[in-house]
């Protein structure tokens, strides 16, 4: 009965890290060098989920766990802005400048799914406490 | 004598009952914490295949449950005990994903069927009670 609050718990967690990933995305929006000072375009993270063994209950009952933070490979949206200090010096987009190819749309959905599925999570904790309450009742 | 008491009543029953709820909630909760897992298929114990073999195991204890003969009562050695067996093999794997609404309404479901287990347990406990005090 008790692991069911662990199989809930990690069900929180990795929901919050997709989140943390999501919150990284937007907060990058416009970022347009790396921690070097290199002209690059932020590339957006995403999470993959895996089921977690190490996390069960009787009869096959598994928890969630993140199996990594994954790096998208996008091309990046080019701006003209010919005096950005990130904008390419010769070729062909001389003057432009790379800025990360990230959709607000798509982050924001993602986000509302992970905090619904976070808060569906939380109702689960809730009737597991309940049921234990309740079986502990008959001792009352 | 204890253990003649209890078989007499539906206690063992609902402690099955309560039992499978339990177990079924943990397999429930482990669907909602992987629904954005990859690859993931629901899981469940179905309730329609416990209650069958429920069913089954209470026949068998009915019939083997005579009155006591001056020859010494005889006890089936706990029928229910194989109820418990054959949950153990029940996981299924569903090809196809029954969804978020169908999981929170499964675990729903569940709880009831779990707090009507319990209360009336609750409710069996303090009959025999008032039976043992003699007052109710």
């Amino acid at each position: 009965m008790i692991s069911a609050l662990d199989i809930s718990a990690s069900g929180l967690t990795a929901q919050r890290t997709r989140l943390t990933a999501i919150a990284n995305n937007i907060a990058n929006i416009s970022t347009t060098h790396d921690e070097s000072g290199a002209p690059e375009a932020y590339q957006p993270r995403f999470s993959v989920f895996e089921t977690d063994d190490a996390v069960r209950g009787s009869h096959g009952a598994v928890g969630v766990k993140v199996a990594s933070v994954e790096i998208a490979d996008v091309d990046p949206r080019w701006r003209y802005q010919p005096y950005h200090p990130d904008a390419v010096q010769e070729g062909e987009r001389k003057g432009y400048v790379a800025y990360p190819n990230i959709s607000v749309m798509t982050e924001f959905t993602d986000a509302l799914e992970a905090t619904r599925a976070y808060e569906a999570n939380l109702g689960v904790i809730d009737v597991t406490k309940e049921m234990v309450q309740q079986t502990l009742r008959i001792l009352a | 004598m204890l253990a003649q008491l209890f078989n007499s009543t539906t206690i063992p029953v609902l402690e099955q009952v309560a039992g499978f709820a339990q177990d079924r909630h943990q397999v429930l909760a482990g669907n909602l914490a992987n629904i954005d897992t990859p690859g993931y298929r629901t899981r469940d114990l179905p309730p329609e295949l416990f209650e069958a073999s429920l069913k089954k195991a209470l026949r068998a204890r009915d019939q083997n449950n005579q009155p006591a003969a001056p020859g010494g009562y005889r006890r089936p050695s706990n029928p229910l005990a194989e109820v418990r067996g054959d949950v153990k093999s029940m996981v299924r794997h569903d090809e196809n994903n029954t969804g978020f609404e169908a999981q929170i309404t499964e675990i729903a479901k569940n709880q009831m069927t779990h707090s009507l287990a319990m209360s009336v347990l609750v409710n069996q406990f303090q009959l025999l009670g008032a039976a043992i005090s003699e007052r109710a």
